[in-house]
């Protein structure tokens, strides 16, 4: 022990000394006079100590005298190597020779050939003080501490310079490189062998010591493949590496730019900032990429414990457990799953309960690993993580939360998250919550923004308003019922309403899809903002048939975010493409009829049921037709917006040709009832079977169409069809072209061959089918506008007749004004055939019905005025008057004069007569019939007698299978429920309103109530502007939806 | 060329570790055999608890200087005035507070390292 503290002593002095020696010699001024003072000072010390010592400075000395003279050199160069007369190795001589050239070189050089020169002494002075000790002079301890004092002193004021100048960032500038410092030079070398490179430079430049002239080598861990090397000249640089293993000789050596030396030398040193409960990922093992935790951390191992979801195969862990070999090698990851304790100790995984030392937690272990709660423990290496933009997904973290872990886990692990916010994210008013230190929990709003800090104000009395908070301990913090918009995130700009608040994830009911979206309470703002449902994007509209670029078609069943839904015209299979505005070429809106199964024509508007393929059963009106596929639209159809796509041939009309044939069975019966009647005329019977007959052409679908050119022979003309699908059909003919005409049969329009028509048909029948056809209407709004060249035709044919007729026909016409009114109510009676069984039963109420129609006649002079028709309507209702009541028509004889076709009314009053009976009886079937189908119409107000209830108002919505659905409230804006028609009752309209017929001929028109008569209602019909007197009993009040 | 290099290190991997004070860069073992040759006053092959506080596995880059007091990168990084042998460009960590009072007491300059 007292030996080594010796030695420390003289380290000391040996340092101190050092110092004592640049001082000396830093303060000479001349070289010789600096050698001599040397020489002189070591000599007498020799004396003074050793006789021996000096006896060996002397030989040494003149071994230096004679290399002096060897190398030819200057008196300076002895006095260098008088200094060091202990140096006597070659190679230190060599360096000597070296410094010596340094000197002429350069001043800045000398400096350190003095320190160098200082450092050779210890060695001499330790041997001297080693023998020293050996003899107990006090002399020598008197001379060593002086000079530990002085050495001192000029110790201290040295270092003090010298820290100043060094700390300056100004002396960094001055250390700039310039032309006269050495050069730095680039060499290829084998990649990742930068380091080993670096070192084995350095180990050749020891061990050949002069040879190698190259100044240092830089490996940097950022730049693979290169290292610089430091020197002079590019051929020291080669004599350098050559030989060397890792390095391409053969490789350009690149010379790096002065300007550019600096960037090579300046490397960032990024500090790790890790703390408890970062979240960070995973980089390399069973684990990559998976997001973990870190629960602690060790600077100086540079280690870090993290909580992982484990992913481990519990079969193959208790296999290898029991040293059971593997059986197969799996190269799969096990999927992240929490570790249950229990299931281990099934397959006889032995499980260690311990506790931490440090921490006082209790861990599973499990075969080396530690598990709690179950999640896995796991110390990993520093450069095994990843810390920089980690950013948990929901999902992930939802999985991280599983376990029931505490609140405060809970926020800690989601403070993080907020780290990553966006500037600006909190503004003055937002309602937030703090979420961290001692004010957690305050709920208050926000009332200024300073850069990290919130000023917020809360109800909270006895605190300081407002309270300064770091914005990374608040959240926004929302109550249900809020209304939200989505400001960022996956579902970014939908808005909704908040459902649900699960601490800082909050459950939205989306506006647009009526779904429950889960986002983060930071993710959103309150906002008054609705997205509805857009209808139209550019020229395209929901349920509109479109073409797209691939030649393709489809229906547009949703529209969103600069994309529609399309359902493509695949019949058999719904397919749905996304596509694009630019995506679509044209919307299709041609007009086109096709058949279906049975040949029936089917058009836009017809009823159709699917019979065959994956839609069959399905029943609902055609919205569209292209290329022999139908889109049929089935409200009760929840898919697709409720379209349907098929194949023309895979439907069938509903109401088509087996309907028909029913309805002729129908009026074979009726024909039978009505016998049963008085007819004492025996012609007019005949005319009434003609008029029913016209009901046969009802076939649906509207289409107008131009007059053309045509043959004037036909044109006009009524002709009946004798071939092709259209056989037995009757109807003016509106156009001839070459050898096809188009004959206007009810609502449509067909072409047939000319060869397939004969003219040769009464016009007694045309003038009732036309007054038919008319009343067969069931308009809807957008049907309004084709109508209207239908009506032209219609009023033009109409006349045409009239003006070319013979006055003999019209004057036929004329003795029976009152048929028209039969045919619809036959159509009535044809439709109920139940109406028609209790037909006998009002045999002997006929003389009631006759009472009934006392007042027709005054509603058919009110009704002049306010009609719409062409002049030649006027007579028909003058006509209908007369027929319906012979005694009241001569008190109105002075009005008839007025028109001059009223004078051939007279001689026919009484044929007219015998038709009252029938009439009559027609009258009163159609009221009940009326009032057996009023219950299914949509769209009508009706109020509401539920048991147990209160009586309500609503609007029926749907009826399907014999239940009705209803919206309350008057405009149908209310809730929406279930009802049967036993619990509705139609409520009447009254005068101005809007009405819907629900019952009889006009069945599903709608129109307005222009007046009430008694029980009777005057309707101006929409798609017509046709006024009609209707039973109050068949008017309800009209909701537009 | 007049004082004796450093060690050179032995190994290339991650034994490396690097003295806070003068950037010199050897192995665990090489610092608890040896000591730092720039650091002597921080006697680490006296006590190598103390190779932990002093050194660190966590530094960029490596130049081996030969010549200190003719290189320029040397000077640059202010290793000039150190020993031969191989030092890194920069360390992560600075010096413990409690041995940066060491180096006052020794009266040697200690430069904080620099953050970008």
């Amino acid at each position: 022990m007292p030996r080594s503290r010796d030695e420390d002593d003289e380290l000391d002095g040996d340092y101190e000394a050092l110092d004592l020696e640049e001082e000396e010699e830093e303060d000479e001024e001349e070289e010789e006079e600096r050698g001599r003072g040397g020489g002189g000072s070591r000599r007498k010390r020799g004396r003074s100590n050793f006789i021996d010592d000096y006896a060996e400075e002397d030989s040494q000395e003149e071994d230096d005298d004679d290399e002096d003279y060897g190398s030819s050199r200057g008196g300076k160069g002895a006095a260098s190597k008088r200094k060091k007369p202990s140096a006597s190795i070659f190679l230190d001589r060599e360096a000597h020779q070296v410094d010596d050239e340094d000197e002429e070189e350069e001043d800045e050089a000398e400096d350190d050939f003095i320190v160098d020169n200082g450092t050779d002494l210890p060695d001499e002075r330790g041997d001297r003080r080693y023998e020293r000790r050996f003899l107990p002079r006090d002399e020598n301890d008197e001379d060593v501490e002086d000079l530990e004092r002085r050495i001192q002193e000029r110790f201290s004021s040295r270092h003090h310079e010298e820290y100043d100048e060094e700390a300056t960032e100004v002396e960094q500038q001055a250390l700039l490189p310039s032309v006269r410092d050495p050069k730095l030079w680039m060499v290829k070398c084998a990649i990742g062998r930068e380091r080993e490179v670096a070192v084995c430079l350095m180990q050749k430049f020891i061990d050949r010591g002069a040879d190698l002239q190259i100044r240092s080598v830089v490996a940097l861990d950022h730049l693979k493949n290169f290292i610089y090397v430091e020197a002079d000249k590019e051929a020291h640089v080669k004599e350098a590496i050559k030989g060397m293993r890792n390095i391409y000789a053969n490789q350009k050596i690149l010379l790096v730019p002065i300007r550019e030396m600096t960037d090579v030398l300046s490397v960032e040193s990024k500090a790790i900032d890790l703390s408890r409960d970062t979240w960070v990922r995973m980089k390399i093992g069973t684990y990559k990429g998976d997001l973990a935790k870190v629960v602690d951390v060790d600077n100086v191992r540079q280690r870090v414990t993290v909580k992982l979801i484990p992913r481990i195969d519990l079969q193959a862990l208790a296999s290898k457990l029991d040293g059971r070999e593997v059986s197969k090698k799996k190269a799969f990851v096990p999927p992240p799953r929490f570790m249950n304790i229990d299931e281990a100790r099934e397959l006889h995984i032995r499980v260690e309960r311990r506790r931490d030392h440090m921490t006082g937690d209790y861990f599973e272990n499990i075969g080396g690993m530690l598990f709690k709660d179950g999640f896995h423990y796991k110390q990993v290496s520093l450069k095994s993580i990843t810390v920089q933009n980690v950013t948990p997904t929901f999902d992930e973290l939802e999985k991280f939360n599983k376990p029931s872990e505490n609140g405060e886990g809970d926020f800690g692990g989601l403070s993080t998250l907020f780290a990553n916010r966006k500037k600006g994210h909190f503004m003055k008013g937002d309602a937030v919550i703090v979420i961290k230190g001692d004010l957690k929990n305050l709920k208050g709003w926000v009332e200024k923004v300073d850069e990290e800090n919130v000023l917020i104000r809360s109800e909270v009395k006895g605190l300081p308003d407002p309270l300064a908070v770091n914005e990374r301990e608040l959240c926004k913090y929302f109550e249900p019922g809020n209304h939200v918009k989505v400001v960022s995130g996956t579902h970014e700009g939908a808005t909704g309403m908040v459902v649900k608040v699960d601490q800082h994830v909050l459950i939205i009911l989306s506006d647009t899809t009526k779904e429950h979206v889960r986002v983060f309470a930071d993710h959103v703002v309150e906002s008054s903002e609705v997205t509805t449902g857009v209808t139209k994007i550019g020229d395209y509209e929901l349920h509109d048939l479109v073409l797209l670029d691939n030649l393709s078609f489809g229906v547009i069943i949703r529209l969103e975010n600069e994309a529609f839904q399309v359902l493509k015209g695949v019949p058999d299979r719904p397919e749905v493409a996304l596509v694009k505005l630019r995506e679509i070429k044209c919307k299709l809106e041609k007009k086109i009829n096709v058949q279906d199964r049975y040949k029936n024509v089917i058009a836009v508007k017809d009823d159709v049921r699917v019979i065959e393929g994956p839609s069959k059963g399905k029943q609902g009106p055609v919205k569209h037709i292209y290329k022999g596929v139908l889109f049929i639209y089935d409200r009760h159809h929840l898919e697709h917006a409720g379209f349907i796509c098929a194949k023309c041939t895979s439907c069938i009309v509903v109401g088509g040709s087996r309907s028909g044939a029913n309805r002729n069975g129908g009026d074979s019966l009726s024909r039978y009832g009505n016998f049963k009647a008085p007819a004492p005329v025996p012609s007019s019977p005949g005319r009434f079977q003609r008029g029913r007959g016209g009901g046969y052409n009802n076939s649906g679908g509207r289409h107008g169409g131009g007059r053309g050119r045509g043959d004037d022979s036909l044109l006009g003309t009524t002709v009946k069809i004798r071939l092709g699908p259209f056989k037995g059909y009757r109807g003016p003919v509106v156009e001839v072209k070459g050898n096809s005409v188009r004959v206007e049969l009810e609502m449509k329009i067909v072409t047939v061959d000319r060869g397939a028509i004969s003219d040769n048909v009464a016009t007694t029948p045309f003038r009732d089918t036309s007054r038919y056809s008319m009343g067969s209407e069931t308009p809807m709004h957008p049907s309004r506008t084709p109508l209207h060249p239908y009506m032209t035709p219609m009023r033009d044919s109409g006349a045409t007749p009239i003006h070319d007729g013979m006055r003999t026909p019209m004057r036929d016409r004329a003795w029976n004004p009152y048929t028209p009114m039969s045919p619809p109510r036959d159509n009535w009676e044809d439709g109920n055939p139940g109406s028609w069984g209790t037909s006998p039963q009002y045999q002997p109420g006929s003389p009631p019905s006759r009472a009934y129609e006392a007042p027709t006649p005054g509603s058919g002079w009110a009704s002049t005025p306010g009609g719409s028709y062409s002049d030649a309507g006027t007579p028909r209702d003058h006509g209908s008057a007369y027929a319906n009541a012979p005694s009241p028509y001569l008190p109105s004889t002075p009005g008839q004069p007025m028109t001059p076709s009223s004078a051939s009314y007279l001689p026919g009053t009484p044929g007219g007569q015998p038709m009252t009976p029938g009439t009559g009886l027609d009258v009163m079937s159609p009221v009940i019939g009326g009032d057996a189908e009023a219950w299914f119409m949509p769209d009508i107000l009706v109020d509401i007698h539920k048991a147990g209830e209160d009586t309500d108002v609503g609007v029926i919505r749907d009826v399907s299978d014999g239940t009705c659905k209803v919206s309350l409230g008057s405009s149908g804006e209310g809730d929406t429920i279930m009802a049967l028609p036993s619990e509705l009752e139609i409520i009447p309209p009254r005068k101005s309103d809007r009405v819907k017929i629900v019952g009889g001929q006009y069945r599903g028109s709608t129109g307005k109530l222009i007046g009430i008569d008694g029980s009777d209602g005057i309707v101006k019909i929409d798609d017509n502007l046709d006024v009609k007197i209707l039973d109050l009993a068949l008017l309800a009040k009209f909701v537009q939806p | 060329m007049g004082s004796a290099p450093a060690q050179i290190p032995t190994s290339f991997g991650h034994e490396l570790r690097a003295c806070l004070r003068c950037r010199l860069v050897k192995t665990y073992d090489q610092f608890r055999d040896a000591g730092c040759e720039n650091c002597p006053f921080f006697k680490m092959e006296e006590d190598h608890e103390r190779i932990v506080e002093v050194t660190t596995p966590n530094f960029n880059g490596i130049i081996s200087v030969m010549d200190p007091s003719r290189s320029w990168a040397a000077r640059w990084l202010r290793i000039g005035k150190f020993a031969p042998g191989c030092y890194t460009l920069a360390v992560s960590e600075p010096l413990p507070e409690e041995m940066q009072h060491l180096c006052q007491e020794e009266r040697v300059q200690y430069v904080l390292p620099k953050r970008m």
